[in-house]
């Protein structure tokens, strides 16, 4: 077993601004505890000894996401998450063998069932029957579930913050629990990704379509977005819905679930993060215990659909009963492009903080909008994705308004007028932000496993702040100009529905 | 060489493996549980009332503090709900009599610090994250913005523009909705625990409420002020005490809380909402307070009920019935005014009915059986277990140690709640249950898409219909100060003294020179317009020093040229043209008619008495009309100057009206602004072409 110890204390010479000494003190101190390590299976461990409190917080870290679904079945990643919380075959049941020939069954039924209800010429009473078969295996499946028995016990032993995400990029799955227990994270995680189970899958699948109406469904802001993304991507995943759409939901199998499980939860796909009270030499005896034995995998494949030109505006409005809300994206690149760090200076110029382009003047002085906010990286940052800005007209302000004034802030800096003033605090304020994340044990284990997942080597967490000392005014104002035009950029409307007369005049 | 590394890694893997096996999550034996000692916090009261708490934490370069307020909207009136807001807002936003709003946002952006001021219902903060190196120098400020902002005009009708626009979005989502109406059902609407602020509320603010609040409220016998960063105990309070022993000691603010009348009661109330399909729903009544002796029961209780996944709702409701992706509930102590005790969840309109039912029916079993055992023991165990995570960092220590004194708790508050919690036995939380839950008098609130619904609802009893109309605020009392009948006769007689010959339809030219008078002195501009009021046409020929510029707008279109190039007209160009041609005396009289127009009465400008009539367009103009002929004599307006970068009251003053073609216009106009001459335009010839 080697360790890598980090050195990157040289790149930062660099950095000249005012936090700066501050910075690589810590930096240097970060690196002391920071212990690196990948198993022969190719699983990958990320380590920092952080001694504040006796806790410590795990972050299992894949780098496969809503970008990675087959197409007809958005929402599996998703789904997939929901089921790592089921347990395994020995947590969460009564009797795995027994449980499993009943889940093969119910998923037989219900693929029948999907095929007849898909097939040219439905037979309802074909349907009922599968169905019939399915409700029946599904009951007896459910007599040997212990419902909910990983959290049960992870929680008895005083886990905090049992969750997961998805992402178009990723997907990840933390806790956080007392130092002394660490060794029972090892145990439950290596055992439920090489013994996933697709438990309560259909009560399951109901759940995720409860969620999918609470966020999109019923929330206007959730279908502006979604419906955003399907127009702005002609042929990238971003575009998809994440969650996804409720027939591909429906027409989501078992089957189906443990294919894209095979596919893409490689090894080389996981990134382990610790951060806590722990010594690093026994996380890595526990790692060689629980993870060693696992089989070396194949790689996943990566998505080769590049986003082609767009070749001119796209606008579209949904009217409803809720307040108005704007949305603006303009395709850019992605997050290991070398005009990514200056158009995340441009965003934070544009929208970050009170001395901000659009609050000050669209916020503050004209008293146009409660909000107006920019971010790089939308929906995901590891394809190439958008830059995007969101507005909240205050009351009696039109959008033509709203949209316009937004425009105007960005043909000021395509102008050129932009001072080293803002980009200097622009650069501030991202380095301050950094340092001030770094007393979060799951915070920080969340931000290294997720760059070290996406981009090979968690040290780009502190190197990025020199890619921005570099950034000029003059890439500010050339980023903008390459990227934020007209025909480059997509216009998603929510309007409220008495509004008639505006939706005619913007068209 | 990375062969080499490979190779190692198996020898060392396969010695590692050979000396220890995979254990199994039962059969883990855990070593003993590294100490956490708390670290001291030291606690000093300065002459003017001001309680300090510091410590020392070093693991990064940072600072930060946070005072702690007694005040609140409590102490604020029904009729100035949001008054504690605004107040906590602006004076962040409006900077101090010292250092503007702007200026102060510059100075901690470039520092990448942080001065925050709020004001919520049972207390107030203001808060200072610093790097340590700027601790020195930013603390004066921090003071000066306790002790003198500003509260200027322009942010309070900021932050009065912000509440209103939240106002009017806030049915838009069904959580925060149903969150706030439940309270209306629980607490009343009335309530100070349950009332919105409304359009009329904010109008009823004026900026001394502001200033009689920040006063009574950020004064040293209602501060409590804690410290956690990198700094030595003993300088830092030196600092601290030469800093804050400015700040006055003022009257300790006693909070009232108004006692709670709930009289139990079952109810089912529906709010429809159609462009959901999925009913958020809470029950419940009103919950207890936290100084109740059998507090560590009921969060025994509470944790059974609904602890994450390993409570009853989420296994059932949730992973058992797939009936909702968040279900939830607690029953809620308050520190100050009783909580809430309630169950909610999320469900598709179809199976509203049935997700009520299944939280009823757990809220009922509490009572009917016992818990297991397991249970009990489980509950226990989680809560024990995660004790550790109380105190996460040194801040948390210190966050507790403010808001148990803030809330009168004693200090060990918490290490007793362990010790009750530990003692809680399975017949407590039967008897708990029965005396503090009442499934026979719920109030349930359903906001949901009533097509979807259907009837289901009925089954809990008469549906009773929530109307959240937003209230719209009550008409301005300034704005309908005049007489709107009297208003449109003073304007059309204007119209008819300005256009004896009623609407003009070709072009209307003039020449005319305009004498600015600048830092530098005079400068006279010759200037030509050509104005049609049908098209909408303005085109305006400046004859300047530096050359002739001929500024056109029509309809969308807005071009300035100059020495033969032609270019767009910048919009705050276009703004202040276009504004000039809607405030010209022949616009107003042609579209008279379509005015909001009000008779303020008569008034004396320079020893001469005038009609006073007011037009509420998007600028409001006063004019004033000669009595006898209707002319409008002076005509003034607020704008906003750019490069005073505030609002400034202009003023025009027409004399010497000559007409040409059944057009009267004042051959000499002088404008004022704030009182001081800026310019004086003198018409030399006009027509109608």
């Amino acid at each position: 077993m080697k360790i890598r110890k980090s050195t990157f204390t040289g790149l930062l010479i660099s950095v000249v601004l005012f936090p700066a000494t501050i910075f690589s003190q810590n930096l240097e101190n970060f690196e002391q505890n920071v212990t690196e390590f990948t198993l022969d299976n190719g699983l990958h461990f990320i380590v920092v000894q952080r001694s504040v409190a006796p806790v410590v917080s795990f972050v299992t870290f894949v780098d496969v996401g809503g970008v990675d679904e087959p197409a007809g079945h958005t929402g599996i990643a998703h789904i997939f998450e929901h089921m790592v919380f089921k347990g395994s075959h020995t947590v969460g049941t009564t009797n795995w063998e027994e449980e499993q020939e009943y889940i093969n069954k119910m998923d037989e039924a219900y693929r029948t069932w999907l095929d007849e209800k898909y097939s040219p010429n439905p037979d309802g009473d074909i349907m009922e029957q599968y169905w019939a078969q399915f409700e029946e295996y599904k009951e007896r499946a459910s007599e040997y579930v212990v419902t909910n028995e990983f959290d049960e016990i992870i929680s008895r032993e005083g886990a905090s913050g049992l969750n997961a995400r998805t992402g178009y990029d990723f997907t990840d799955y933390f806790y956080s629990l007392p130092q002394n227990r660490a060794e029972l994270w090892f145990s439950l995680e290596s055992d439920r990704f090489q013994n996933p189970v697709f438990r309560e899958f259909y009560e399951e699948k109901d759940v995720v379509r409860e969620e999918r109406r609470m966020g999109v469904d019923s929330d206007p802001f959730g279908r502006l977005r979604e419906e955003f993304g399907s127009i702005a991507f002609a042929a990238h995943p971003y575009g998809r819905s994440l969650i996804g759409w409720p027939s591909d939901i429906t027409a989501t199998s078992i089957k189906d679930t443990q294919n894209f499980f095979d596919t893409y939860y490689t090894n080389d796909n996981f990134t382990f993060a610790i951060v806590g009270d722990v010594d690093p030499e026994q996380m890595r005896e526990f790692a060689e215990i629980y993870f060693g034995g696992i089989e070396p995998t194949g790689q996943a494949p990566v998505v080769r659909t590049i986003e082609p030109q767009q070749r001119g505006e796209r606008r579209f409005v949904i009217e409803e009963d809720s307040q108005p809300i704007l949305m603006i994206g303009y395709h850019t690149v992605s997050q290991t492009h070398e005009d990514w760090p200056a158009l995340q200076m441009l965003s934070s110029v544009l929208s970050s903080g009170r001395t901000s382009r659009l609050y000050r003047r669209l916020v503050q002085d004209d008293e146009l909008a409660l909000v107006a906010q920019t971010s790089v990286g939308y929906p995901g940052s590891k394809y190439p994705s958008l830059m995007v800005a969101f507005g909240i007209p205050n009351q009696g302000v039109s959008m033509d308004d709203l949209e316009d004034a937004i425009y105007e802030e960005i043909e000021r800096i395509k102008d050129g007028d932009i001072s080293q003033q803002e980009l200097d605090r622009a650069i501030t304020n991202s380095r301050a932000s950094l340092v001030r994340s770094l007393n979060s044990n799951m915070g920080l284990a969340m931000q290294l496993a997720r760059i070290q997942g996406q981009q090979g080597d968690w040290r780009r967490l502190f190197t990025y702040v020199d890619d921005l000392q570099n950034v000029t005014l003059e890439d500010l104002q050339r980023v903008a100009n390459t990227y934020m035009v007209r025909e480059n950029r997509t216009v998603g409307r929510l309007i409220t529905k008495e509004e008639d007369s505006s939706v005619s005049e913007t068209q | 060489m990375k062969k080499i590394i490979i190779t190692i890694l198996l020898l060392a893997v396969s010695f590692v493996s050979a000396a220890q096996a995979q254990r199994s999550w039962s059969e883990i034996e855990y070593p003993p549980l590294n100490s956490f000692d708390k670290p001291d916090i030291e606690i000093f009261e300065l002459e003017n009332g001001i309680r300090f708490y510091l410590v020392e934490d070093h693991e990064l370069p940072l600072v930060n503090l946070r005072v702690l307020l007694r005040t609140g909207g409590v102490l604020v009136p029904n009729e100035k709900a949001g008054l504690n807001s605004i107040t906590g807002s602006v004076m962040r936003t409006g900077g101090t009599t010292s250092i503007s709003g702007d200026e102060l946002n510059e100075l901690l952006a470039d520092r990448a610090a942080s001065m925050e001021t709020g004001i919520g219902l049972t207390s107030g903060s203001a808060t200072m994250n610093v790097l340590k190196d700027d601790f020195e120098d930013l603390l004066p400020v921090f003071i000066d913005l306790l002790k003198n902002p500003a509260f200027p005009e322009n942010r309070i009708s900021l932050a009065k523009t912000q509440q209103k626009t939240s106002i009017s979005r806030r049915n838009d989502e069904s959580i925060p909705l149903g969150l706030r109406e439940f309270q209306k059902l629980l607490y009343g609407s009335e309530s100070v625990y349950a009332r919105s602020t409304e359009y009329a509320t904010i109008d009823n603010i004026t900026r001394d409420d502001l200033v009689d609040f920040h006063a009574k409220s950020f004064v040293g016998r209602n501060m409590m002020i804690g410290l956690a960063g990198d700094f030595n105990i003993p300088e830092m309070r030196e600092l601290l005490e030469d800093a804050f022993s400015t700040i006055p000691a003022g009257d300790k603010i006693d909070l009232n809380f108004p006692d709670v009348n709930y009289e139990f009661v079952s109810s089912i109330n529906f709010v429809d909402k159609r462009d959901v399909n999925q009913s958020f729903v809470m029950l419940g009544h009103v919950g207890g307070m936290r100084d109740n002796p059998d507090y560590a029961t009921l969060q025994v209780m509470n944790r059974i009920l609904s602890d994450g996944f390993s409570g009853r709702l989420m296994r059932i409701v949730r992973s058992q019935m797939g009936l909702a992706y968040a279900v939830f509930g607690e029953y809620g102590s308050g520190n100050f005014y009783p909580g809430m005790f309630y169950s909610g969840v999320m469900t598709q309109s179809e199976t509203t009915a049935e997700a009520i039912n299944a939280i009823l029916d757990q809220i009922k079993r509490l009572q009917d059986e016992p818990v297991t055992e397991t249970e009990l023991q489980d509950t226990k165990d989680r809560f024990l277990n995660s004790l550790v995570f109380e105190y996460t960092s040194i801040a948390s220590v210190l966050n507790e140690r403010l808001s148990y004194d803030y809330a009168g708790l004693d200090p060990d508050s918490f290490d007793r709640l362990v010790e009750e919690v530990q003692a809680v036995t399975i017949e407590d939380i039967q008897q708990v249950a029965n005396e503090y839950l009442r499934p026979d008098a719920l109030q349930i609130l359903v906001v949901g898409n009533g097509a979807e619904i259907g009837d289901q609802l009925e089954q809990f009893g008469d549906v009773n219909e929530v109307d959240i109309t937003i209230p719209q605020p009550g008409e301005n009392e300034e704005v309908t100060a005049g007489d709107a009948a009297a208003g449109l006769e003073w304007g059309q007689r204007m119209a008819s003294a300005v256009l004896p010959g009623g609407p003009i339809e070709g072009d209307l030219i003039f020449e005319a020179d305009n004498v600015i008078q600048g830092p530098a002195g005079e400068m006279t501009l010759g200037v030509k317009q050509t104005i049609n009021f049908t098209t909408d046409k303005l085109i305006t020929e400046v004859v300047a020093p530096m050359g002739r510029i001929t500024m056109r707008v029509e309809g969308n279109e807005a071009v300035m040229m100059m020495g033969g190039n032609e270019m767009p007209m910048p919009p705050a160009q276009k703004e202040q043209v276009l504004g000039e041609y809607y405030r010209s005396h022949i616009y107003l009289a042609i579209n008279i008619n379509e005015m909001d127009i009000e008779y303020m009465g008569t008034e004396e400008i320079d020893g001469e008495e005038f009609v006073h009539i007011r037009l509420n367009n998007d600028t409001v103009m006063n004019l004033f009309l000669d009595p006898e002929t209707a002319l409008p004599m002076v005509t003034s307006y607020r704008q906003f100057d750019p490069q005073e970068g505030r609002q400034v009251t202009v003023q025009l003053k027409a004399e010497d009206w000559q007409e040409t073609d059944g057009v009267l216009l004042p051959y000499t106009t002088t404008s004022y602004t704030d009182e001081t001459v800026v310019s004086k335009t003198i018409i030399k010839s006009h027509s109608v072409e």
